[in-house]
């Protein structure tokens, strides 16, 4: 057993160092190897078994797993790093019996928060956050997740844009990417709403977008429903219609299934 | 928003799943669906699977939540998903792994994943399909999905373990047997579109079963082998198991409890028989009623025939065979059996039943010593020389074929009701008294009362004493007063005719009597005969030949159904049929009844000719007749009469509806089949006329009568109902299905209806209870007193109307029915039905529409006797105990004159003082007189007990005389304070009710000993230990009209011989 610990360590080491070197191939099949070397050790979950080796295995397997969650931003892997930070959380939440809290939990779990709040999950956001203790909160990671999601649900976009210069981490920065896109499409969805047509450039102003050329691949990319003539953008399409008229069918069959129950009354 | 603290305890998450999960599984489904089918549910009773509960792993999931902080336990499933999702085949695997062990815990998270691994399951790459299919079965046993869990427990191969002890096994298992039976069950249904089934199904099933009969748990197994038709499996059980005997009889009894497919259950008996056949010792006596289920008289009659060739003892199992037959009623049967044994000349017998019989000997006798005990010193078949022995068997074969005839049993049961006859005639004369000025209806109810109570026992002084009140009967009433001495001479079947002579039409001479009491005594003559009428049957077509009077005729229809019930007379149908075809009402009505009990239970094609008669005549009554009669023919025919059924209850007419509903019951009596109680209760609340949907809550009681618990349960809504007629059914169908059982559940939902708002309910509900209340007496249930008490109310009350005083009147008649004697059983002592009771009561139940038919109550009626037989069917002297209170089961108490009662409670104390002087004097046999008259009705009850059937054991019973004189002298208060013995010793033939019959025991080294170990009840065949020794034999007096009883020889004359009843001239 202290042999594969070993082995798992010095692989730890050796993809850390590619990883400074950049080399992200070779990153990627010693974490995938790195992941199988660590189910064969008998105290991870589910089973936690208390074996002498038991702090040890965790600690290197926490820090594989914060690991694999910071270079899965780093090849901006949106499904890897959840799966990986599923398996990690794990770690924090178990285990805090037995190991010392890591340094890099908070940061690791307000990634995961931008995620979800790029991702527009604002419900799982909320659970996450109600997972957390109260003072966790206080955490720069956290609270900076925390701000962006108010601003995001009070519609002052402009702060969660001018946010991206007050990061707390450099790995922030990738989701604050996408969490630009995920508001172009709320404001998308809004004005197909609010408005029957607007003229191209405010739209490009609305939807910030640097040039109209862009603004016009994605409308063509992404807004199907978006019609563009005379230098106006029509939503007429994008309009939801209500549904009218009333399950008669469905009536008639009740009404005549309660005359019958009546009938049937002893 | 941000800085609030949580206060909520930390809980695993669910992605994308709302939490009515945990709500959705607080109750786990199946267990609901479940609900939807008590019945089916119970009939599980076989199976080793049932799950017991499964609402165990929710607190484990917050405990374990509320401890992560603490230990290092797992507090959610995200991670192994998400290891799930690794692209490396390895981690795949270990998540799986880890998931299915997880699985109990975590299934809410997991089930948000469930496709996933659903399409691990199918891609046919990945070499764990079989783990993934065994984690997405279990995540869905947890959400209650038992159909999607079966199917990937299937595919999860020999991942899935039969013998796992754990609840998700267990209900996956139960389910793939439900799901595999009722495979089964549609595929013996549909035979040509049948579709093969999932082998990997079959092979999970088969697996159980093998590991069932490995640990030698044969009985569940039996059961599922029943349940999934295997019969294949059924024997292999069966075989392996060591108490052969023991299976063979538990799954008799399976088969006609849970098996509701008439077909399949005949199946299953013929495989039964057929293990039976293949053993070394074979238990003839349930061989024997295996074949009479399915209809074989010709192996009957070669079983019979081989034991009468054999030894003593198995001379003696077939009488007990023979007499166990008779009790199942099934006239057609027997007569076959009869006609077989007759065409099985000795000679062409004699070779083969003469190898079996020595190799019968030496084989069946040890068997016969298993069963009863100690020696064996029978004669040896082989003993005798050839001649003898072609003697004896002539004489056996005599014997046997009357047994078979029903005449033995029949003149057994008619000597001693007579002799046995407890009726009290006070109760009668104070009806009698009460309704003089009441009118016709209560005049004909009191006569029928009367009838009812001396049922079988000959006994007609009441009807001798009060000719010319009876004389007030006339037209129909006259009718059925002579019908009613029928039923007082029910089984006389020699002296029959010559009883009801005076009342009989006359050949030639016109001017006889009156047209009622001619037709009433054919009727009568049919009560008489009923079931065994081959004797009368060629009188009856005659009479109903020569006449063209209407009412003659009708009663020549019920007497010639009666006689010939259940023979399906090609002949007898055609000149019932000829009385049908001259539409008349009266006669119509009668001859449909008279068909349908011709052909009771045939199912011929006959009943469609019925049906299209009553399409085209007019006459209300016809149709009823003919609905009634159609109905009859489709008893215990199940399935099979479905159709026909369909028929009736969609046609236009309600009477034809009406009769529908009989045939539904009768066709599903006693099975308490599922389909049956639905359309039934669907047709008691729904259709728009009352007689049908009356009939329809009565047809409950017919079906259900195999198990009376239910009964009360069932109808008890519907006794609420505010349709009066449906409270009616609802009283009447408790009392069918309860019969005789005293049930507790049954006399309190009757009770409130003894006093409805209507009329006619109180009326039905008085009959009901008095059918459940039959035999019972006050020291078991006390209400039975307070009914008897209700019902001398009702009668004597002046101001009570007619509907409810009839029904009391009836009531007190069936409380006594038959001299106290005799109970309405529906099934016989070996749990088939009794054909005869249940045709009895069906037609009964008619009296609604027309009062004659009360009559057939009579049928339904069988003695509560043991009867101990010797080896030439004599009956003799012989003991046996009753475990249980001599009070519990004796006759009730007598009733008082209510005017004396108080006066002599004065002279009791001189008396006592009386005796206490005489008694010193020693003069013993005056103090006992005085004793007599000075004890209470009780005491008078068992002192008479103690002279006719020795309450006390032989050296007991001076001594216990003589304390008893000297404990009144003392004082009476302390007589009755004495504590109650804790049994009872009785006499053969000895009144034995049934629920005391399980209480009998037979002494250990008493000189007989009965052949048949159990059940205890009815004509037993006893074999004699000391055959050397004189018998000592009970002569019972036989029935009046055959000669004076001999004088001391038997205990139980108890009075003189009544002379044959005086002709009596009707005033009309």
């Amino acid at each position: 057993m202290d042999r594969e610990l070993e082995e798992a360590n010095c692989k730890f080491a050796w993809l850390k160092l590619a990883c400074a070197e950049d080399e992200l191939d070779s990153c990627a099949t010693l974490l995938s190897e790195l992941k199988v070397l660590l189910t064969k050790f008998p105290s991870m979950p589910p089973s936690f078994e208390r074996t002498p080796n038991a702090v040890a295995e965790l600690r290197l397997a926490r820090a594989i797993y914060e690991f694999a969650v910071i270079f899965s931003i780093r090849v901006k892997d949106q499904d890897a790093f959840e799966r990986n930070f599923f398996q990690l959380k794990v770690f924090y939440m178990d285990t805090r019996g037995i190991l010392p809290p890591s340094p890099e939990e908070y940061r690791i779990l307000g990634l995961n928060l931008m995620r979800l709040l790029a991702e527009n999950r604002v419900a799982e956001f909320h659970t996450e956050l109600e997972l957390l203790p109260p003072r966790a909160l206080d955490h720069p990671c956290i609270k900076y997740a925390v701000e962006l999601e108010q601003s995001f649900m009070e519609g002052t976009y402009n702060r969660l844009t001018n946010g991206r210069q007050a990061v707390p981490h450099e790995t922030y920065l990738y989701f604050m990417d996408l969490l630009a896109e995920t508001i172009r499409d709320e404001i998308a969805d809004c004005s197909g709403q609010a408005y029957d047509h607007l003229p191209v450039d405010d739209a490009r102003k609305m939807l910030m977008f640097s040039s109209e050329q862009k603004l016009l691949e994605y409308i063509s990319e992404i807004q199907h429903e978006w019609e563009v003539q005379n230098h106006s953008v029509l939503f007429h399409m994008a309009k939801v219609q209500p549904r009218v008229g009333i399950q008669a069918h469905q009536m008639i069959k009740r009404s005549l299934c309660y005359a019958r129950e009546l009938e049937r009354v002893v | 928003r941000t800085g609030r603290p949580t206060p909520y305890p930390t809980r695993p998450t669910h992605r994308g799943r709302p939490p009515f999960i945990f709500a959705r599984n607080a109750t786990p489904a199946y267990l609901g669906s479940r609900a939807h089918r008590p019945q089916a549910n119970s009939r599980h009773a076989p199976h080793p699977t049932e799950p017991q509960t499964v609402a165990h792993a929710h607190p484990d999931l917050f405990a374990d939540a509320a401890m992560a902080a603490a230990a290092a336990t797992v507090s959610s499933a995200g991670g192994i998903l998400a290891m799930l999702h690794e692209p490396a085949e390895e981690l795949k695997l270990h998540a799986l792994a880890s998931l299915n062990s997880v699985v109990h815990l975590f299934y809410p998270e997991i089930s948000t994943s469930i496709p996933a691994i659903e399409s691990m399951y199918e891609d046919d790459e990945f070499d764990q399909r079989q783990l993934a299919a065994l984690v997405v079965s279990k995540v869905f046993y947890y959400l209650g999905e038992l159909n999607d869990a079966l199917s990937y427990a299937l595919g999860a191969g020999p991942l899935f373990d039969v013998s796992e002890d754990s609840d998700y096994a267990q209900a996956l298992l139960a389910k793939a047997l439900d799901e595999y039976a009722s495979f089964k069950t549609r595929a013996s249904k549909a035979m040509e579109e049948l579709e093969n089934v999932d082998p990997r199904l079959e092979t999970i099933v088969e697996r159980m079963l093998e590991r069932c009969i490995l640990d030698g748990k044969y009985q569940q197994a039996m059961g599922m082998a029943v349940e999934c038709r295997r019969l294949d499996k059924l024997e292999e059980a069966i075989v392996q198991c060591a108490n052969i005997h023991g299976v063979l009889s538990y799954c008799i009894s399976l088969s006609h409890q849970y098996v509701s497919h008439r077909e399949y259950r005949s199946e299953i008996l013929r495989c039964l028989v057929k293990i039976y056949q293949t053993l070394p010792h074979p238990d003839y006596l349930s061989i024997c009623q295996c074949l009479m289920v399915l209809g074989e008289p010709e192996t009957v009659a070669d079983i019979l025939d081989t034991l009468l060739s054999g030894s003593q003892d198995d001379a003696l199992i077939a009488y007990q065979i023979a007499f166990d037959l008779v009790e199942n009623e099934n006239q057609a049967f027997l007569l076959n059996v009869g006609n077989r044994l007759d065409s099985q000349t000795p000679g062409q017998s004699a070779l083969p039943v003469d190898q079996t019989v020595n190799a019968g000997t030496t084989s069946t006798e040890p068997a016969g010593d298993v069963q009863m005990g100690d020696d064996t010193t029978t004669a040896n078949g082989n003993a005798h020389p050839v001649d003898p022995k072609e003697a004896a068997h002539a004489d056996r074969l005599a014997k046997l074929k009357g047994i078979l005839s029903g005449e033995k049993s029949i003149q057994l049961t008619l000597q001693f009701l007579y002799s046995h006859n407890r009726s009290d005639l006070l109760i009668l004369k104070t009806i009698k008294q009460a309704v003089e000025t009441s009118g016709n209806v209560c005049h004909s109810a009191t006569i029928c009362s009367n009838a009812i109570m001396h049922a079988g026992t000959t006994v007609d002084t009441f009807l001798r004493e009060n000719l010319e009140w009876l004389s007030k009967a006339t037209n129909w009433a006259k009718f059925s007063a002579t019908a009613g001495l029928g039923v007082i001479h029910r089984g006389h079947l020699q002296q029959g005719r010559a009883l009801m002579a005076p009342y009989l039409p006359q050949n030639g001479a016109v001017g006889g009597g009156s047209p009622y009491s001619e037709g009433g005594a054919l009727y009568a003559l049919g009560l008489i005969h009923a079931n065994h009428g081959e004797g009368i049957k060629q009188f009856l077509r005659e009479s109903l030949r020569n006449t063209s009077a209407e009412v003659i005729q009708h009663g020549a229809c019920l007497g010639l159904g009666l006689a010939s019930l259940g023979t399906a007379d090609e002949e007898v149908f055609e000149d019932i049929k000829n009385v049908l075809y001259t539409d008349s009402a009266v006669a119509g009505e009668a001859a449909g009844i008279g068909m349908g009990l011709l052909m009771v239970g045939t199912a011929s094609e006959k009943a469609g000719e019925m049906l299209a008669y009553a399409h085209d005549t007019q006459h209300e009554k016809i149709i009823r007749g003919l609905a009634l009669g159609i109905a009859l023919t489709m008893y215990g025919r199940e399935e099979e009469a479905d159709t026909l059924i369909e028929q009736m209850t969609r046609d236009q007419d309600p009477i034809l509806r009406y009769g529908g509903m009989y045939a539904l019951a009768l066709a599903y009596r006693g099975t308490a089949n599922n389909k049956a109680i639905h359309q039934l209760l669907h047709f008691a609340v729904s259709d728009v006329s009352d007689d049908v949907r009356r009939t329809a809550v009565m047809g409950l009681g017919f079906v259900l009568y195999n198990e009376p618990e239910q009964t009360p349960r069932i109808v008890s809504l519907l006794s609420e109902s505010y349709n009066p007629h449906v409270r009616y059914g609802a009283a009447l169908a408790v009392g069918i299905s309860c019969a005789g059982t005293g049930l507790s559940d049954a006399i309190s939902l009757l009770e409130p209806l003894t006093s409805d708002v209507v009329d006619f309910v109180r009326q039905g509900a008085l009959i009901a209870m008095a059918i459940v209340m039959i035999q019972t007496n006050e020291s078991f249930d006390s209400r039975v007193g307070t009914f008897r008490r209700q019902l001398q109310k009702i009668i004597l009350d002046k101001h009570e109307d007619t509907m409810s005083k009839m029904g009391a009147i009836l009531a007190s008649g069936i409380l006594d029915a038959g001299g106290r004697n005799v109970t309405i059983k529906l099934r016989s002592r070996n749990k088939h039905d009794k054909l005869t009771a249940v045709i009895g009561l069906a037609v009964f139940t008619q009296f609604w529409h027309w009062y004659p038919l009360l009559y057939f109550i009579s049928l339904a009626f069988s003695p509560t006797a043991i009867i101990g037989l010797n080896s030439n069917l004599e009956v003799p002297k012989f003991e046996f105990m009753s475990h249980a209170k001599p009070s519990l089961f004796e006759y009730p108490k007598p009733t008082t004159q209510q005017a004396t009662t108080s006066a002599v409670e004065l002279p009791t104390a001189i008396l006592s003082t009386y005796a206490k002087a005489k008694s010193r004097a020693k003069k013993d046999a005056e103090s006992k007189a005085a004793a007599n008259q000075e004890k209470t009705a009780a005491e008078a009850e068992s002192k008479a007990a103690n002279q006719e059937k020795s309450t006390e054991d032989a050296s007991g019973s001076t001594s216990g005389k003589a304390a008893d004189a000297m404990q009144v002298d003392s004082s009476a208060e302390k007589k009755a304070a004495e504590p109650e013995p804790a049994f009872q010793i009785l006499t053969n033939p000895a009144r034995v009710v049934p629920l005391q019959e399980k209480f009998i025991k037979f002494i250990e080294g008493s000189r007989y000993v009965p052949v048949r170990p159990a059940p205890c009840g009815g004509f037993i065949l006893l074999r004699d230990t000391q055959p050397s020794e004189a018998e000592e034999l009970v002569v019972l007096t036989d029935a009046p009209a055959t000669g004076q009883p001999v004088p001391g020889a038997s205990a139980m004359a108890v009075d003189d011989e009544p002379q044959p009843p005086q002709p009596f001239e009707y005033l009309s």
